[in-house]
């Protein structure tokens, strides 16, 4: 499951949970699961992007006014692409 | 002496409320030794039997990563525990069976507590726990332990089990060739003396867990052998993927056991976001359709703020400032006073104050957009253009927190890897139209444009993407060259918008823009409004001001811009300072030549339509704000860049407004 959720994260153009979990045919609560394991393993890297309330604003009165949302991205790393590589 | 029950589970999986419901007031807190994660441990009696109830910290494995999991295998393997209860979360079954299969590993006996089993029931999974006690080969369990439901069955089957012979004979299979090595390896660490299961330890090996490593490789017995040693070197330090075989390994087998005991709505069916993103985030269709939903929430702003809104905030300046008169007047305020709070801080401060309704409402829509989740697919839709010119997508991450703050976009970047990237991104950031520029736009509109508002507005953000994008462009082709590497982005279901979470982003965005007119303005004011009348025995606010006299100064070169007047230049050279100080500017030195005059009415006067459009391109364009520049500096660590930052922006915003000047001009336009 992960070999294949890593290849499908590879070719996405964006990632979204139910639509891999519709790719893999598994719950999304596994894909998941399986996401984090790609990235605790090192195949993938994945960041929340950094909002205001990430960043040393100090008492800028509009250090809240920027984009709530976290967006996530992630990324194939090297050793996940060699990987990937090995096995194509 | 009493048996020893280990209860694990994931975090939330409802482990505490079995412990507690087993336990009752007979449990105790402490520390696992050597470290600070809590121990908590109590008694229940089953039967007339007493049982030692040992609650392990919650985890979602049980390999080296985190203290918690550390200390739950190390009681699971070497405390002695009589059977573990795996508090399993059937909501989420799929997770925890994860934890449970590295148990069976761990050739522990278990008895699955399948919990929440009503949650799980009412989101329709429903789950066969015959079906999956057969494929574990564990005893499974059905409870309700928020409202104690199966606790005393969970309690006779663990009962039954610790008197029973091993369960959990389950051989998890993890493809040929790592069974093979798991099979010599176990051999090999035969000839040791670990307390731990060699199938485990053996695993764990290939697997890469550093702390069993470090255990086995302090082995003098094995490494004795050389043909451990050759083993050791070719297959547990050089184990490439192993590790990823393995855990895909404990994933197929949960697959394939809730394949079979597990039914839920959700597998293979295309939900509304994904169908919905079909549309929104097409490849062709995605940037347009962000464009016509943006110049909807421009329009809107107008439409609600300046029409239904718009009126009540400026009889409310006209009051408090006819107020503030009347008191100074009372309390025999000398003149100058008068003059600085009148036409100092009411016409300054107050020329910002009255776009507030419009600010309101277009934080209030964007507030709806990003509550609903869309606002992510805007960044993906633009993150393709990103690339096109050849800039990472996550540098649009920036761009949008720079539609609120300069400061914290620029700031923002730090999250680019690359320098390339990272220096490209806070050279553009600055183009974006943060909220400090908004009341310029909207001053400009109310005195030109006041029926087309939202399309000029939209143009105004527009025209700044447009301008970053080309300068990257530029820029990646020339100052930093480099590869442009590869980035997904993740996109959040869609929801509802909530009130609570529209309202308070409101609030957010309002009360630090109200923040700034109450305290940065003010000073740019308070410090604007003393060069304006000095020196004594020149007008004040004329020409011959010292004010005025740097305004004479800079006017000649904005006059290719349509806009070379005193009063422009001082304002564009106060938004140095702070954006929002452009406004408050006008105001106050339109407001002193002519008393009360409305800062709209005066720049009718002062501008045309045309020198209008060219002087926003400029406000958009030219050099950021002191703060923004300061951020420069800091985050580059070098005082050229942001001096560098400072002139170009001016270059290209100068160059911009005087092409549309001057070709505007040329087309007959005025």
């Amino acid at each position: 499951m992960l070999k294949e959720l890593l290849g499908e994260v590879d070719r996405a153009d964006y990632l979204s949970m139910s639509r891999l979990a519709t790719q893999i045919g598994q719950p999304i609560s596994l894909v998941e699961e399986g996401l984090e394991a790609l990235v605790r393993l090192g195949y993938l890297a994945e960041e929340a992007s950094s909002t205001c309330q990430d960043l040393p604003c100090g008492r800028c009165p509009y250090a809240s006014m920027c984009a709530k949302d976290s967006l996530k991205t992630w990324s194939v790393t090297e050793k996940g692409r060699s990987f990937l590589d090995r096995v194509r | 002496m009493a048996k020893t029950i280990a209860l694990v589970g994931n975090p939330n999986s409802g482990k505490t409320t079995v412990f507690n419901a087993l336990t009752g007031a007979n449990q105790h807190v402490g520390n696992w030794p050597g470290v600070t994660v809590e121990r908590k441990e109590g008694q229940t009696h089953h039967n007339n039997q007493t049982y030692r109830v040992v609650d392990l910290p919650g985890t979602y494995s049980l390999g080296a990563f985190s203290e918690d999991e550390v200390v739950a295998r190390e009681f699971i393997l070497t405390g002695n525990p009589d059977v573990v209860i795996n508090v399993v979360d059937a909501t989420n079954i799929e997770r925890n069976l994860y934890l449970t299969t590295q148990l069976l590993e761990m050739g522990t006996k278990v008895v699955i507590a399948l919990n929440m089993v009503d949650e799980a029931e009412a989101r329709e999974i429903h789950v066969d726990e015959k079906a999956l006690a057969q494929a574990l080969g564990v005893p499974v369990v059905r409870t309700v332990a928020s409202r104690r439901k199966g606790l005393d069955e969970l309690m006779a089957a663990a009962a039954a089990t610790i008197h029973a012979p091993m369960n959990g004979h389950v051989e998890l299979s993890y493809g040929k060739a790592i069974d093979a090595k798991v099979a010599r390896l176990r051999a090999f660490l035969a000839k040791g003396d670990f307390p731990y299961p060699q199938g485990w330890l053996a695993v764990k090996l290939l697997e890469g867990d550093e702390y069993v490593r470090q255990m086995v490789s302090e082995s003098s017995a094995l490494f004795e052998l050389k043909t451990f040693r050759q083993f050791w070197d070719e297959t547990v330090i050089h184990a490439g993927d192993l590790q990823l075989d393995i855990v895909d390994g404990r994933y197929k087998f949960v697959g394939e056991v809730t394949k079979h005991a597990v039914r839920r709505p959700e597998v293979e069916v295309e939900t509304f976001t994904d169908k919905l993103d079909r549309v929104l985030t097409h490849r062709y269709w995605g940037m347009p359709i962000f464009a016509g939903i943006m110049l909807i929430v421009f329009q809107l702003t107008f439409a609600i703020g300046q029409d239904f809104l718009g009126e009540w905030m400026v009889v409310g300046m006209d009051y408090v400032g006819e107020g503030l008169d009347r008191l100074l007047v009372t309390l025999n305020a000398p003149g100058w006073l008068l003059d600085f709070a009148s036409n100092g801080v009411v016409a300054g401060v107050g020329a910002v104050v009255e776009f507030v309704p419009l600010i309101v409402i277009l934080y209030m829509l964007m507030g709806i957009l990003e509550d609903s989740g869309y606002m992510a697919r805007a960044a993906y839709v633009m993150d393709n253009t990103m690339r096109a010119v050849g800039l990472q997508g996550k540098t649009f991450i920036s761009m949008i927190v720079g539609f609120g703050c300069n400061v914290p976009g620029v700031m923002a970047t730090r999250t680019l890897e690359n320098r390339k990237d990272r220096m490209i991104a806070i050279l553009i950031n600055p183009f974006m139209s943060c909220g400090a520029k908004i009341p310029i736009y909207l001053v400009f509109i109310a005195a030109f444009f006041p029926t087309h508002g939202g399309i000029v507005l939209f143009s105004a953000y527009a025209l700044g993407i447009l301008v970053a994008f080309l300068v990257a462009k530029i820029f990646s082709k020339t100052l930093f060259k480099g590869e442009v590497s590869h980035f997904i982005m993740e996109l959040p279901p869609y929801r509802t918008p909530t009130l609570t979470n529209v309202l308070r982003n409101m609030w957010d965005n309002v009360s630090g823009f109200l923040a700034r007119a109450g305290t940065t303005i003010f000073a740019v004011v308070s410090l604007l409004w003393v060069l304006a009348v000095l020196p004594t025995g020149a007008e004040p606010y004329g020409p011959a001001s010292i004010l005025g006299s740097i305004g004479q100064f800079i006017a000649p070169i904005f006059t290719p811009a349509g806009f070379g007047n005193w009063q422009a230049a001082v304002g564009l050279f106060s938004g140095i300072a702070a954006k929002e100080a452009v406004v408050a500017t006008l105001g106050m030195v339109y407001a002193g030549v002519e008393e009360g005059a409305a800062l709209v009415t005066a720049i009718q006067g002062a501008f045309t339509p045309l020198s209008a459009v060219s002087f926003m391109v400029m406000t958009l364009l030219y050099t950021p704000c002191a703060a923004t520049l300061g951020t420069i500096r800091k985050e580059t660590g070098s005082g050229k860049w942001a001096l560098f930052s400072a002139v170009y922006a001016f270059a290209i915003g100068w160059l911009l407004a005087v092409a549309v000047f001057q070709i505007g001009s040329l087309m007959g336009f005025a």
